[in-house]
């Protein structure tokens, strides 16, 4: 069973490329499964059918589906909602639990995680393909594991720690039950089980994220902060695809000339940036994208004879690290020149020169903080430390901390 | 002070328009701080220069400032983080742990408290919100019902649990676990700042939705439900701005099914939206840097101020017609099948897709049956009969 998540800034076509990558590999023999995780769904749109909180089929091998929060909660959260419809009773109000409950934040993300799961593990896919929510959301949603898995198996400690003694006197004192052992164990399925299985599933080799972008700076930029984000979670992306990239037709209007020389550069961009994923190019169509047959066809120009499910290409293994000694940053570089290599942090980022190309990496928030110590390469791989404010010698990070290549 | 939120649906150009907006208040006399709410930021992109967590100069008399949850978590909330702080310290690693502490619906709450402090500075006249796309930005204006829900309900509850449970835990593992006074105290006061927000957000005359659109299909009818949310809420949207429209110099060569597609959808905005609708065409080059954002206000607003109500028409609105009243409220791109009301005491329950509200009736129809409810587009009408 593989997964894969289309992901990028809103607007540069993840919709469409999840559903022309589903269209294509259905026609190709995979029994393929599109999720829409967007709270604001345009997948049905993009299929022109309209598209429920279940999948539904709409070719040979291909379905669809849009996440709906609350009809998961009312389907999936039996005990825990009805725990809370008891607790809300003794306050004086009903069944809008599952309404209010939905609309919480989180909920969205857990939801589609909670599904993902089940169909991942139910055997009737070859492949599920997942049309995330613009960068931000996504991000929580590949967190989200991580999270629930650490508070709740820190409530079910405390539960079972304290249900025996506290049970009773909370019921006289507060006048509404405790969650019963049975809420807590539904939690624990739900929660914990799932969601570990599914945290191991979006580590696994099976998965791979495909960050989507236009030859546009703003959201170039933003997939490299999100990048980034993926490298900090361990996610591997196996490839980049950059759409809408203007034709030689369009080209030939005047007005598009300057955007014809713009997005050589941006292309170039991406593909230092995002080296060693495959960068594939898709074309802006000549007319909108809409319903299988033609997705099906826009799968082809994105995938040509490559098998649109496969791993296209290795996954950046950049990797960050945080403990009590201060912090690093791994990049394998292979067969380099150290001499060429020129490293500074400008703001967020770390622009990393190699043989006159600047590479730009986002930093992780938890960087904000820190500056450059000490550049080394040592076995194929650029280490650069960082050291807190003031313990370093280096310069106050309000002016860009610089550092080069050590003299052998 | 005005405040302008700019939401759309993702890669529309609200941060452009924003930061447009701004700039163009600030031609007007205005002191403008433009805040982006979206934890993909990228004001700074926009600008072609540094935005940081705290309010920054980037022009005569305009500030910019990114929300950051970690940083605001910091300064405000050292209570909530310390707690949030232990409970994942056991499991994930330091640098994961500071990413986590931006806990779903933090950023929606810490983004709210934001306008509250611009306001309470009492240095600006206009503050300009760039929104997350239209589903987070959804999740961040239902927030403060959501959260008033939890605090009527769970929260007392929580905060006995937690005095209770203290004493009996204390020296085992998970005694560190149960939340400290403090930690309530702060949610409280947290609460009480969202709520003034929520003031703030509701009433037409400071607060101004804008919807930016590009003239495509699925924008224009996503769009379209934003608008109803919007109106669902209780926020006034003054104004739909169309970006990227294909400039009138290309030909019809390659573009021409764009045009005529394009041509269609521009149809659609007119019809679809109760509010003046602004238009703005595709730059020859990307819009980077206060000089071509400051073009493009020019483009967008001409000479009129960007900060002005340019509708002063209200979401939800009672109306009495031939001696009835009648609730009215703006539902663009809305079915029948969609939308479920109603009456509970003084509350009318109004249900539309997936966003829920309760609205308090005026007095005078408190009690009333429902007698009617009819959808003529893109306005919901609910008719009352005799008590």
């Amino acid at each position: 069973m593989r997964l894969i998540l289309y992901t990028g800034k809103g607007g540069v076509g993840k919709t469409t490329t999840a559903a022309a990558t589903g269209a294509l590999a259905a026609q190709r023999g995979l029994r393929t499964l599109v999720v829409s995780a967007d709270a604001a769904h345009s997948l049905g749109d993009v299929f022109d059918r309209r598209l429920g909180p279940k999948p539904r089929r709409l070719a040979t091998r291909l379905d669809a589906v849009e996440i709906d929060a609350r009809h998961v909660i009312e389907e999936q959260w039996g005990r825990v909602r009805n725990y809370l419809v008891e607790l809300l009773r003794y306050q004086g109000i009903d069944e809008v639990v599952a309404d209010e409950l939905a609309l919480l934040p989180g909920a969205d993300e857990l939801a589609t995680l909670v599904c993902v799961e089940e169909w991942a593990s139910s055997g009737l896919y070859d492949l599920i393909l997942v049309d995330c929510a613009p960068t931000g959301s996504t991000l929580r949603l590949v967190t989200l594991p991580e999270v629930a898995h650490s508070s709740l198996r820190w409530m079910l400690r405390l539960q079972r720690a304290t249900a025996q003694i506290v049970e009773p006197i909370a019921r006289g004192l507060v006048g509404a039950p405790l969650p019963s052992a049975e809420v807590f164990a539904e939690a624990d399925r739900l929660f914990y089980k799932t969601l570990h299985r599914l945290r191991a599933r979006l580590l696994s080799a099976q998965t791979s994220i495909r960050i989507v972008v236009t030859p546009e700076s703003m959201v170039i930029a933003e997939a490299r902060r999100l990048l980034t984000d993926l490298c900090l979670f361990q996610l591997a992306s196996d490839a980049v695809i950059v759409n809408r990239l203007l034709p030689d037709e369009a080209l030939r209007e005047a007005f598009f000339q300057e955007w014809g020389q713009t997005q050589i550069e941006r292309l170039r961009e991406v593909e230092t940036a995002f080296s060693p994923m495959a960068c594939l190019t898709v074309p802006l169509q000549a007319d909108e994208v809409r319903g299988v047959v033609a997705l099906a066809e826009h799968g082809k120009m994105i995938f040509g004879d490559r098998d649109p499910a496969a791993r296209l290409g290795p996954s950046l293994r950049l990797r960050f690290e945080r403990d009590d000694g201060g912090a690093r940053i791994r990049l394998p570089l292979p067969g380099l020149d150290p001499k060429t290599l020129e490293v500074t942090r400008v703001e967020d980022e770390l622009v990393i020169g190699v043989a006159g190309r600047r590479r730009k990496i986002a930093l992780p928030a938890g960087f904000a903080k820190l500056e450059v110590d000490r550049v080394s390469y040592h076995g194929e791989e650029l280490l650069v430390s960082f050291a807190a404010n003031g313990q370093s010698e280096r310069p106050p990070p309000s002016s860009p901390a610089s550092a080069n290549w050590p003299s052998p | 002070m005005r405040v302008l939120l700019y939401t759309g649906k993702g890669g529309v150009g609200k941060t452009t328009l924003a930061l447009a907006s701004a700039l163009g208040a600030a031609r007007h006399g205005h002191r403008v701080c433009v805040l982006s709410t979206d934890p993909a930021h990228s004001l700074a992109d926009a600008l072609g220069q540094p935005v940081g967590p705290h309010p920054r100069r980037i022009s005569e008399n305009v500030y910019a400032r990114e929300i950051r949850a970690q940083v605001e978590l910091d300064g405000a909330w050292g209570h909530i983080q310390d707690w949030l702080r232990e409970l994942l310290r056991e499991e994930a690693d330091v640098l994961v742990a500071e990413e986590l502490l931006a806990f779903p619906g933090i950023e929606e709450l810490v983004a709210l408290r934001a306008v509250r402090e611009v306001e309470q500075t009492g240095d600006f006249d206009v503050c300009v919100i760039d929104c997350a796309p239209t589903g987070s930005t959804m999740r961040m204006l239902r927030f403060p019902d959501a959260l008033r829900i939890f605090m009527e309900h769970f929260f007392e509850f929580e905060r006995k649990g937690a005095r209770l449970l203290r004493p009996l835990v204390r020296g085992f593992a998970a005694g560190r676990l149960i939340p400290r006074e403090e930690f309530f105290d702060a949610f409280e006061r947290l609460y009480e700042e969202i709520d003034d927000v929520q003031q703030i957000l509701l009433d037409g005359d400071r607060t101004s939705a804008r919807l930016v659109v590009n003239p495509t299909r699925i924008i224009v009818e996503e769009t379209r439900r934003s608008f109803a949310y919007l109106s669902l809420y209780g926020i006034a949207t003054d104004a739909v701005l169309v970006n990227r429209e294909m400039p009138s110099a290309v030909g019809e060569g390659y573009f021409s099914r764009w045009l005529e597609l394009e041509r269609r959808e521009l149809e659609a905005i007119e019809e679809s939206f109760p509010v003046p609708i602004k238009h703005v065409s595709l730059r020859p080059r990307e819009v980077i840097g206060l000089e071509a954002l400051e073009e493009l206000a020019s483009d967008l607003f001409g000479d009129s101020d960007p900060a002005q109500r340019f509708s002063t028409g209200r979401p939800i609105r009672f109306r009495h017609v031939g001696g009835r009243t009648r609730m009215e409220i703006d539902l663009p791109g809305m079915t029948k099948e969609e939308i479920e009301v109603s009456a509970k005491g003084a509350d009318l329950h109004l249900r539309v897709r997936d966003g829920r509200r309760s609205i308090s009736l005026p007095e005078s129809l408190v009690g009333r049956p429902i007698e009617k409810v009819r959808l003529r587009e893109p306005v919901l009408e609910v008719h009352f009969g005799d008590g």
